[in-house]
């Protein structure tokens, strides 16, 4: 892992050896590239390639649209087919960032005649940007403890299981992109740090307009770079770079979040952005202090830092009275309830059971470490140790970095994936520097056996290097490097920057290891990288790959594969009319409007309650009350997903019970106790009649008995309750091969009618009746 | 209630008492001198010593109900006295929220009986504490009384459930609970110019870089600490609020430490395998950092043997545990002809 070095002049040996060195990570960097993008090509192979699971198919669908109609046409998009009657502003309320990457590379492609399928672009896409995100990692890694450490974090980053959960062959979801933005922020934060260029300040807000566009999570990088800020500022490590890294970012950046619809003024308005906006005060307080320290003589200064410090407090007092004041007003105090739960752990589970339900924001256990990032676990405190030494601004910025993701993601599950890449540099940083110390001393001491002349080269080579190093922490020669030029300075920093321990061996005989234990350490450290990359090619091949929309089963008689999901959406959309709406429970929402393109009641953007409760009261009531709320919502077909058959847990009867406490809080009328057997939820012959006779009960179970002649659930293990009925108000038009999916008709409205026509008949002429009759739409 | 001296008192009381269980109550008076016990006692709860007097001999419908907390002050439980001082909370809120409405607050008195007053706890048939009971206007039998106990699922030792349960069975409004400030104003004030009179000393010695801030020692062990109580789940404990350890429920000598279950982990389990994350990690730490810098060869040798091993079985176990307690099982991809 040799260090990269530009400063020395061409032709001599040593130049050689560095340019041999740049070809070789860069040959390593190919390969760690197409090494993360093929590991997550299992689901291809495994199953074949389409988008997974829900919500990749509403970007999936917001896609096609984009690349059908184009960018306008996608801005102002109001889309009418879904939440029936209500419709949905889809330009304001996406965040486009990975929509607008994959229209985009779709449209190059198809320009210069590439004729890739939108959904293969999507499907890639993922892939694709996990390449670009170890690339992201390498630099900046590089930028924190140079090239080795940097090749090292590539590699873990390229495989790391919690990354690859998310961004598989077709898991065509904000995260694919979004963890990429986040690390090359990042890269481009620390290297505006390490140069003080303007140049890179400005591609660093473009880079963080990229993130906001792309995912909400950018609100952990508005609050770490003020945090990094800060910390530098309070540990007295102020310099103009900082102040170059940090104002244009806050300032551009925020101008330009503020450019994205679904932001809009909450990058200004909302408290998550506070934190960046006290910082930025500060920050010029402390800039104006140190700008009049360098003006005056040091008793000038220390009358007027009195006078500054006293006015700066003041302004600062004065902001944070507004800011509190702001932030009192608003009955949250300004955060959203999940940035609230980030804050106090426990707020959540009093305060919003919605949020503490959902099983990812749930607070991780000790194995979930260990399946996520793996061995990564035992190094980052190496890395964290390794950062110390010398503590820099970029290694202190990795070091806040590791230390915030690591507790967010020990309060929610799913910022496990904001934890991998630090992680991944940590540990990059840890294994390299291991990998130093064990080579070099095994070099060393074969090297010294021959006393080679070769020695006596590194020596002289090293020594300067070795004082950088040393001298680095030195304050004064830092404020000496700002003055000096661009140029000069960035020769100056990097071998600074840079871990020699080639040096530490050459400055003392005693600064290395013995030889036969440090073969055993190396291959220690081997073995331990190599039980990483079998649990992350184990955890990329079964764990992550499975598409959802496609389930298989092995079995001794072999492998079965379900493909209900496909087979009823093109049902729906060969054998329905174009306007025909399909109701389901929400969760199939996106993937019917994908898929079938029919219009559906709800989908998986929960955004508006009251629909959804009026979707479960419908399938929480009699058959009678179901098809009069359904019919006034235009519906024409109803979806059911049934696992009874074959023994798929995650069916509509498991998630009855959620539909019932929906619907009952927005309709009293439906009550969970009505549907639970001495609380217990049950679908046997001990069932309540409220249960059997609701309509998810109905459609579930319609003609099951006819399948084995008994009735046996083979999800919930028991007989159901009540095996022969007819449906009044509904019949049954399809059923998927494995009885996965049912879909439903409405009856037209016959009975009603034909009531009503029989009493007016009665009374009246019977010419009224065959007008009431004409009525109805359906006959 | 007021400790009777004299003999003669005592008799002219039970004369009384006698009178009223021949039904010549006199409610207004008992409300007035419920008033005044209550106005002598600290937050309006008023002990009570005698039932028979304020409830079972009073003809039904009472002009008031009486809201009782059973307590008990030998049993010198910390749970139990908290949730007594968060009674008196809502005593006192009632009070002072309903100050200029006698026609309220007479309507409703806080009291409370303790365990060595035995005959009423028998009275009211008290098997566990924390216990709390509404008696209300009509209630004449005390042993069936399960209309005003509090349902244990509701005791949870708050002021806002008891001022929820007394809200909802006698429609009179407690209105917002006032607890006593954490700090009283005179702190407050002592706290405020400490931080005054400390800041420009603080901001100088901050300025001359001299604040533990500065030293990076501290940055890094606060860092490995977070570090460590992150990975071991700790947070996942204190929202779930885990217990160090379980008892086997066959056999009560033995402590369960280690939980069969990927979704749950005990306290004590969380912590020795974050220690086994951390510890692996420091130790390398320790040979990169420290122990090249040691001369003695030998030295090293055997310190660098002890890390290796040390690390190797701590890895070797979390791995272990890490299958035995998922269930999962790692599969290598060998190519065919190798199996």
């Amino acid at each position: 892992m040799a260090a990269v070095e530009s400063s020395l002049p061409p032709g001599t040996p040593s130049a050689m050896r560095n340019a041999f060195g740049t070809v070789l990570s860069a040959l390593i960097l190919v390969l760690i590239g197409v090494l993360a993008f093929s590991i997550r090509l299992f689901s291809v192979i495994k199953y074949e390639s389409v988008i997974h699971e829900f919500d990749p198919y509403f970007n999936y669908r917001v896609t096609q649209f984009l690349s059908k109609n184009g960018i306008y046409e996608f801005w102002n998009w109001f889309d009418d087919r879904t939440w029936y009657p209500l419709g949905r502003v889809i330009g304001g309320t996406v965040y486009p960032g990975l929509t607008l990457t994959a229209g985009t590379i779709w449209w190059v492609l198809n320009s210069i005649n590439i004729p890739l399928s939108v959904e293969t672009v999507c499907v890639f896409t993922a892939p694709v940007f996990s390449a670009f995100a170890s690339w992201a990692t390498y630099l900046l890694t590089k930028e924190v403890k140079g090239s080795g450490a940097g090749l090292a974090a590539a590699a873990l980053l390229a495989m790391v299981p919690s990354y690859i959960s998310r961004s598989v062959a077709g898991s065509y979801d904000n995260e694919a992109v979004a963890i990429f933005a986040l690390i090359f922020t990042f890269y481009l934060y620390i290297k505006t740090l390490n140069t003080g260029s303007l140049f890179y300040a400005t591609l660093n807000a473009i880079a963080y307009f990229y993130m906001v566009c792309s995912w909400g999570g950018y609100t952990f990088i508005i609050n770490l770079i003020p945090m990094h800020v800060l910390l530098c500022i309070v540990t007295g490590r102020y310099s103009p770079r900082l102040y170059i890294a940090y104002a244009p970012l806050v300032v551009l950046g925020t101008l330009l979040a503020a450019l994205v619809p679904v932001v809009g003024f909450n990058a200004v308005l909302t408290s998550e952005h506070f934190a960046s906006f006290l910082v930025f005060i500060i920050i010029h307080v402390v800039a104006l202090v140190y700008y009049i320290k360098g003006i005056l003589t040091p008793k000038m200064f220390k009358v007027a830092v009195t006078l500054v410090v006293s006015i700066g407090l003041v302004v600062c007092l004065i902001v944070v009275a507004v800011l509190v004041a702001l932030v009192a007003s608003s009955p949250t105090g300004g955060w959203s309830g999940r940035s609230l739960s980030l804050l106090d752990p426990t707020y959540a589970s009093k305060y919003i059971p919605i949020i503490a339900s959902v099983s990812e924001h749930q607070p991780p256990t000790w194995p979930s470490y260990f399946m996520d990032i793996n061995v990564l676990a035992f190094l980052v405190p190496a890395g964290i140790i390794a950062c110390f030494s010398p503590l820099s601004d970029a290694s202190s910025f990795v070091v806040l970095y590791i230390v915030m993701s690591v507790y967010f993601s020990g309060v929610m599950v799913r910022l496990m994936l904001v934890l991998a890449p630090a992680a991944c540099i940590m540990s990059g940083i840890a294994l390299s520097q291991a990998f130093d110390v064990f080579t070099g001393s095994i070099k060393y001491q074969l090297s010294s056996n021959s006393k080679d002349d070769a020695e006596d080269n590194t020596t002289t080579k090293n020594a300067p290097k070795d004082d950088a190093a040393s001298g680095k922490t030195d304050k004064g020669e830092e404020v000496a490097k700002e003055r000096s030029s661009k140029k000069g300075k960035k020769k100056e920093r990097e071998p600074a920057d840079k871990p020699s321990v080639k040096s530490k061996i050459v400055k003392k005989k005693a600064l290395v290891l013995p030889l036969e234990t440090s073969i055993v350490a190396l291959l220690l450290l081997i073995m331990l990288g190599a039980f990483y990359v079998i649990h992350c090619v184990w955890a990329a091949a079964e764990a992550y790959s499975a598409p959802s929309i496609v389930l298989t089963s092995k079995s001794h008689d072999g492998l079965h594969v379900f493909d209900d999901f496909r087979e009823s959406y093109a049902w729906l959309s060969h054998n329905t009319d174009v306007d025909d709406k399909v109701a389901s429970w929400w969760d199939y929402g996106y993937q019917t409007t994908a898929m079938a393109n029919r219009t559906v009641i709800v989908d998986n953007n929960t955004w508006n309650n009251t629909h959804i409760a009026t979707v479960g009261t419908a399938m929480s009531s009699p058959e009678k009350a179901a098809w009069e709320i359904f019919n006034s919502l235009d519906v024409k077909y109803v979806l059911v997903v049934f696992g009874g058959v074959i023994g798929y847990p995650s069916d509509d009867i498991n998630k009855f019970l959620w539909m019932v406490r929906i619907g009952g809080g927005v309709f009293p009328h439906i009550k969970e106790a009505d549907y639970l057997r001495d609380g217990q939820y049950r679908i046997d012959s001990e069932a309540t009649p409220t249960m059997l006779n609701c309509l998810m009960y109905k459609l579930c179970y319609y003609r099951f008995v006819e399948t084995d002649g008994k009735g046996y659930d083979r999800v919930r293990r028991t007989e159901i309750g009540k095996k022969h009925f007819k449906l009044t108000h509904f019949e049954e038009v399809f059923t998927s091969h494995h009885w996965m999916v049912r879909i439903y008709k409405l009856k037209p409205q016959k009975n009603r009618i034909r009531g009503r026509a029989k009493k007016l008949k009665l009374k009246t002429s019977s010419g009224v009746s065959s007008k009431s009759a004409k009525k109805n739409p359906w006959m | 209630m007021a400790v009777h001296t004299t003999l003669s008192y005592r008799f002219f009381l039970s004369i009384a008492l006698l009178s009223i269980l021949a039904a010549v109550s006199e409610p207004t008076d008992l409300t007035t001198e419920l008033v005044s016990l209550r106005s002598s006692s600290e937050s309006g709860v008023i002990r009570l010593n005698d039932v028979s007097k304020f409830i079972t001999s009073v003809a039904t419908p009472r002009p008031y109900s009486l809201i009782i907390f059973f307590n008990s002050i030998d049993l010198n439980s910390n749970p139990l006295q908290n949730f007594r001082r968060e009674f008196g909370f809502v005593s006192a809120s009632f009070i002072s929220n309903n100050k200029n409405r006698s026609d309220v607050t007479n309507k409703l008195f806080f009291c409370e009986i303790d365990s060595s007053d035995s005959e009423s706890f028998h009275r009211f048939g008290i098997q566990s504490l924390p216990q709390i009971c509404l008696v209300d206007p009509s209630m004449e039998n005390l042993r069936h009384h399960e209309r005003g106990m509090m349902e244990e699922a509701d005791v949870d030792g708050t002021a806002e459930s008891v001022a929820e349960f007394v809200e909802s069975r006698t429609k009179l409004t407690v209105g917002p609970i006032h607890r006593p400030p954490l700090l009283s104003k005179t702190q407050i004030g002592v706290i405020a110019s400490l931080i005054a009179i400390s800041a420009p000393f603080l901001i100088k010695k901050f300025l001359k870089g001299e604040t533990f801030l500065h030293d990076s020692r501290f940055w890094q062990y606060g860092a490995v600490l977070v570090y460590f109580f992150s990975v071991s789940g700790t947070m996942h404990n204190i929202i779930n609020s885990i217990p160090m350890y379980l008892r086997d429920p066959e056999d009560s000598n033995r402590l369960v430490f280690f939980y069969e279950e990927p979704e749950i982990q005990l306290g004590a389990e969380a912590l020795s395998v974050g220690l086994l994350y951390t510890g692996v990690g420091l130790l390398l730490a320790y040979v990169t950092d420290a122990l090249v810098r040691v001369r003695n060869v030998n030295e090293q040798r055997v310190a660098m043997v002890l890390v290796m091993v040390v690390s190797f079985l701590a890895v070797k176990r979390v791995v272990y545990l890490n299958n035995w307690k998922t269930g999962y099982q790692i599969q290598m991809y060998w190519p065919s002809s190798w199996q």
